[in-house]
């Protein structure tokens, strides 16, 4: 009896895993957010002046704007001037090869199980590591330059391929679309580009590993991907960040671009830092995705698994204008403590025989909040449309909540569109066989709750899967008992 | 008992391919039933026999990508499914569908007009409805009350396979096709059925009797019994091939076909 | 760019309750809660766009315009007698344009502790009971709170425990439009009393067409283990607009069976909250509209799970044509500790033109874990493989549409208790369904058991 207990409470106060420090010199611009910053950052970066022009074009449209609040979340007013917009480790330059990189920034990536090598575990990947602010190391360079894909850092995409960019910048979430992706447009400091050519599979899984080290800054990534004709690519990225007693702003836009025929398979493992247990700290993860399916018979698919933040304001969405083209959206959604989640998708079906598919799972424990909130819309046009929706939410313990708010729009009688959603409780009796068969009250929940979610986990690739379930259950730990 | 020797079969179908989803089912079937005969076609699961059921019927989705089938000398295949069953075909379905709303009784009599209408009969009076409703719910054992229920819903699924041949009764088509309607009975409804049929059995009518099992064929002894593996019936013979298909199973024919 | 989340209301809406006050019934503390009621009205104004609930909902800007108040005259006898629900025994209230009309009253006979009285003789009784029940409910929606200011008829209803109500109460509106838009806001109380039961009826009907706006409140307290019936159909001409919320609040053990039907009316919104305030109640909730023309209908249901170990059931069905827009908010809310309960909540539409429009949003907000709670959404045409199964027994394409289109719609009407009302609102949707009509003709109603 007393060593259960011992247990339980060892594992309950057992800490986030990844939430140490890299002692790195870094450099931080001044907090604050002016025009002055803008142009700071935007020169460190030697960017064209039409980029710095289309920075300045967002923040006059930011400031115009007032931070949305109908999603089911609560936070003290965030103080934008008090944030750093920018935090790069001190480098001469960007390393030419893998082998220069700073030591103590390889030795952080060998701690978070992500090595900056080109082999091992890793093979199969080619990663783009962003380290607050830049991008520090990209693998497998080579191997993909032979296929003529492009898989960089942006700021290296904006030297390297400023065409490319500048058609597809923008071009799925205009910088004024929202309180944070207008303040993303300003600010965005780093993050991927991935062009894949006509009629080309992507042999590998592209990742990028975002992790937040300083403190006082935020991170506003930017991704792009643009998938030509005919090819493929899966996409992952992942993140963590160190455990502050501050809240850290994350406020990402990711546009992803399929033309005929192309297909992106978007998987993100979202594991910021959480807070603590009385719900300090943490980040606030308030992201922008969208997908543009162009092309006819094109496919985006979003997979998400979202056990970390503070407050988590994301809805990966699809615009299907290409008529036959295919929007999905997996996730889960696991809240702890005090976390907040306000996630789901948008599907706007546009095209003809345009079918999109959500499933959704949230589970919410200890005294967090859990919504998904999504939006079915079918056009006058979109001809045979089909929609399928299941949403499925678990309580674990009698202090949080579930909610699930749908939006279905349909101007079209030949579409077809169903949702089902249910709310219940952890099941007692899978719990209670489980322990029966010897397992502990952690180990049953977390079995229950993977279980729960297959469906979308059997949507990751493989490398992430088992990663993602894990996972699960650490993100549970202190949740019963 | 060869179909080509007489001038016109009730059914006729030549080289029937039919895809499914672009996916072929039907690859290659030739089948000829007269009237006054009982047919029986056997097979496993998957060897298209619902297929061909559904196609004799109109439904749409499957795709004859090439031959004929004639019904009393007229081109089956360009008739609406409504016409065919003016025509006299009748498909009673394996999962006949749940229309809550419809009460059975009232679709039964929408259906037994809009057939009269279509063969120029008058409209069937209400007095010769019921007395002849009441005749065909006894025999295949349908109480009153499932009458004016909603048409098949809650129904067992042993209530909805009777409600298919009390359609029948009412329909009195000149060709039944009966799509696995054993399947789901329990004995003595099974007796019940084939012996409805066996009362509608006449020189004018012709039945295909679709199933997976030889038991039915113990009550409703068929003219001719045909086995079809993988889109294409590989043997017919008389009614001792239902007995052989009952002692060694599909495997030999399945091994035939491959 | 921004919309403000607030409309203020139009100058002559405005200025209207300080004109009128003096000559609405009621004074003292009565007058004090409309007072109280049109300040915030002013204050608060309507709901825009901007307002969640009313997202796909213009009808606060629709009906935000000059408008006098609706004047008390006698309906034509033949609607009346063609509305006419509840059996032989119904008692009835019968309102013309909200205002009770004493010559067709029919309430002879009640037994011993029941209480139905239009609501101004009521207000004239015991104006500090009305009073204190007006001042129970408000909202932000705007229209309680003008309803509560403008309110000049309507009906008091009251159970003592333990009575029961063997026949139907039937309340008939009657919308008599005229040359100029008039408004209307009756209010309705019910109170059931421990164990009581009441089978309550409200019938909207058009008696001439031509503009009215009928801004309606019910509210109802049904005390514990007791059961309100309470069915509701909806049948006015294209130019009018009702707005038509309804309040319950469950004692412990209380149950409350609600139907409605919407089959006609330019601009409808039905509003149902229930409360439940005890443990062991129970809300079946059912509903339908049939809509077509450029008809606006709106459904926003309600439910609140305070108290555990509650059941509740929403089954909303819908039949679009022509441009109609259809609108369906249905909401299930568990508070915290309100264990043990059970939520289900559906809602299916039938789109039948490309013109027409539904927008549905079912929502749970659940703060309890021991629940069981699901909710479920379709839009779609007509099921093929029924449609296939149709023709398979010789039906042609128009008739099988017609038949599935009206099955459809009338799985909700079976739900209904008054035998009267069904066959009217089964009647109103073939009449309303492309093809139905020749079923009707042909005996489709009458092969129905009663």
């Amino acid at each position: 009896m007393a060593a259960s207990t011992d247990i339980l409470r060892e594992i309950t106060e057992r800490e986030y895993r990844w939430g140490f420090v890299t002692p790195v010199e870094e450099e931080l611009v001044p907090p604050g957010l002016n025009e002055d910053i803008i142009r700071l950052i935007s020169q460190k970066k030697g960017e064209p002046e039409w980029l710095t022009e289309w920075r300045l074009q967002a923040y006059r449209r930011w400031r115009t704007m007032e931070e949305p609040r109908w999603a089911k979340v609560h936070y003290p007013p965030i103080d934008y001037q008090a944030i750093s917009y920018f935090a790069a480790p001190k480098q001469k330059e960007r390393p030419k090869s893998l082998d220069e990189i700073d030591p103590e920034i390889r030795r952080t990536y060998e701690k978070l199980g992500i090595p900056i090598r080109e082999q091992e575990i890793l093979a199969g990947v080619a990663v783009d590591y962003v380290f607050d602010s830049v991008s520090v190391a990209t693998t497998f360079r080579k191997k993909l330059e032979d296929l003529g894909i492009i898989f960089c850092s942006i700021s290296e995409a904006v030297r390297d391929h400023p065409e490319l960019v500048r058609r597809y910048l923008g071009s799925v979430v205009p910088p004024g679309d929202n309180y944070f992706a207008a303040l993303n447009s300003a600010v965005f400091s780093d993050g991927s580009f991935v062009y894949v050519p006509k009629g080309v599979r992507c042999p590998m899984e592209l990742s990028t590993y975002f992790r937040i080290n300083a403190a006082g800054t935020g991170q506003f990534e930017r991704t792009l991907i643009v998938a030509d004709e005919g090819s493929y690519v899966s996409y992952l990225e992942g993140c963590t960040a160190p455990m502050r007693d501050e809240n850290q702003l994350h406020a990402a836009v990711v546009e992803l671009i399929a033309l005929d025929e192309a297909e992106i398979k978007y998987s993100t493992v979202q594991n910021w830092y959480p807070g603590d247990k009385e719900g300090r700290g943490g980040i606030y993860n308030f992201v922008t995705k969208r997908g543009l399916c162009k092309g006819r018979r094109s496919k985006i698919s979003w997979t998400q698994v979202e056990t970390g933040s503070a407050i988590t304001w994301k809805y990966p969405s699809c615009i299907l204008q290409g008529d036959e083209s295919v929007g999905e959206f997996y996730s889960v959604a696991l809240t702890n403590n005090y976390q907040q989640a306000d996630t789901g998708t948008k599907m706007i079906h546009i095209g003809r025989r345009t079918r999109s598919r959500i499933i959704s799972k949230g589970i919410a424990a200890g005294r967090s909040q859990n919504t998904y909130r999504g939006l079915v819309r079918v056009l006058r046009g979109a001809e045979g449309a089909r929609n399928y929706t299941q949403c499925d939410s678990m309580l674990i313990g009698d202090k949080c909540g579930a909610h699930t708010v749908p939006y279905i729009e349909v101007k079209n009688p030949t579409a077809r569109v169903e949702h089902e959603a249910t709310t219940s409780r952890i099941s007692e009796d899978q719990l209670f066989y489980c322990r029966a068969r010897g397992l502990s009250m952690e180990d049953a929940v977390a079995l229950v709750v993977n279980g729960f979610c297959r469906e979308v986990m059997d949507e990751l690739p493989m490398e992430f899967a088992v990663e993602a379930r894990k996972l699960l259950g650490i993100s549970l730990e202190g949740s019963v008992g | 008992m060869n179909g080509k020797d007489i001038p016109m079969a009730m059914l006729e179908i030549e080289k029937l391919h039919v895809s499914v989803e672009g996916k072929p089912i039907i690859r290659g079937l030739d089948l000829s039933v007269d009237a006054g005969e009982v047919h029986a076609i056997m097979g496993p699961n998957g060897s298209g026999k619902s297929t061909l059921a559904y196609v004799l019927a109109g439904r749409e989705g499957y795709e004859v990508t090439a031959g004929t089938i004639r019904f009393l000398g007229q081109d089956l295949l360009a008739m609406e499914p409504e016409e065919r069953v003016a025509a006299g075909l009748f498909l009673a379905m394996q999962y006949p569908v749940e229309i809550p709303g419809v009460s059975n009784m009232y679709f039964l009599r929408q259906a037994v007009n809009a057939v009269r209408k279509a063969r120029g009969e008058p409209e069937i009076k209400p007095g010769e409805f019921m007395k002849k409703l009441r005749e065909a719910a006894k025999l295949v054992g349908i109480p009153e009350e499932l009458l004016r229920r909603d048409l098949n819903t809650g129904f067992s699924g042993g209530e909805k396979k009777r409600n298919e041949i009390l359609q029948m009764a009412m329909l009195e088509p000149k060709l039944a096709i009966l799509d696995e309607t054993d399947s789901g009975l329990d004995i003595d409804a099974l007796r019940m059925v084939a012996e409805a049929v066996n009362r509608m059995r006449s020189p004018e009518r012709a039945f295909l009797v679709i199933t997976h099992y030889a038991r039915l064929l113990n009550f409703l002894v068929p003219d001719r019994v045909h086995v079809m593996i993988a889109g294409r019936i590989v043997k017919s013979g008389g009614r001792e091939l239902a007995d052989e298909l009952e002692a060694h199973g599909y495997e030999p024919f399945t091994a035939e076909a491959a | 760019m921004a919309v403000a989340r607030r409309i203020a209301p139009a100058p002559e809406l405005a200025g209207l309750f300080p004109r009128i006050a003096p000559q609405l019934p009621g004074g003292g503390a009565l007058a004090e809660v409309r007072e109280r009621a049109w300040r915030r009205f002013l204050e608060q104004g309507l709901p825009s766009v901007k307002v969640e609930a009313w997202k796909y909902s213009r009808i606060p800007q629709q009906v935000n315009r000059p408008m006098g108040l609706a004047r008390p005259e006698t309906p034509p006898a033949a609607v009346v007698r063609e509305a006419l629900a509840g059996g032989p025994h119904a008692r009835r209230l019968v309102f013309a344009n909200g205002i009770a009309v004493p010559s067709l009253a029919h309430l002879g006979g009640l037994p011993q502790g029941v209480r139905v009285l239009p609501l101004e003789e009521a207000i004239a009784r015991f104006p500090e009971r009305v009073a204190e029940a007006f001042a129970r409910i408000e909202d932000d929606r705007g229209f309680t709170d003008l309803n509560t200011a403008l309110c000049r008829s309507g009906a008091w209803i009251e159970l003592d425990p333990g009575v029961e109500l063997t026949w139907p109460l039937q309340l008939l509106f009657v919308a008599m439009g005229g040359e100029a838009a008039a408004m209307t806001h009756p209010r309705v109380v019910v109170r059931l009393g421990e164990g009581a039961k009441l089978h309550l009826i409200e019938s909207h009907v058009s008696g001439r067409d031509g503009a009215v706006f009928t801004n309606a409140v019910l509210q109802a307290e049904i005390g514990e283990g007791a059961r309100l019936v309470l069915e509701r159909a909806v049948m006015l001409d294209a130019d009018q607009t009702l707005l038509d919320e309804a309040v319950c609040e469950l004692a412990a053990g209380a149950r409350l069976l609600a139907n409605g039907a919407t089959l006609g009316g330019g601009l409808v919104r039905g509003e149902l909250e229930v409360h439940f305030r005890g443990e062991g109640g129970e809300a079946l909730l059912n509903g339908l509209y049939v809509t077509r023309g450029r008809e606006h209908v709106d459904t926003a249901v309600r439910v609140l799970h305070h108290a555990g170990g509650c059941h509740s059931d929403q089954f909303f069905k819908g039949v679009l044509d022509e441009q109609a827009h259809a609108v369906f908010a249905g909401r299930i809310t568990v508070a915290p500790g309100a264990q043990r309960s059970d939520a289900y909540q559906v809602n299916r539409n039938l789109l039948l033109s490309d013109e027409a429009e539904v927008d549905t949003r079912p929502e749970l907000e659940i703060e309890a874990d021991d629940v069981r709670c699901t909710h479920g959404a379709t839009v779609g045409c007509l099921d093929p493989n029924a449609l296939f199964y149709m023709r398979a027994r010789g039906l042609a394409p128009e008739v099988a549409e017609a038949m599935l289109t009206y099955a459809f719609a009338a799985e909700v009407v079976e739900r209904m208790v008054d035998a009267d009302l069904a066959r009217k609102v089964r009647r109103a949707i073939l009449r309303r369904v492309p093809g139905g009509a020749r079923l009707e003709t042909e005996g489709l109603l009458e092969e129905v058991p009663a």
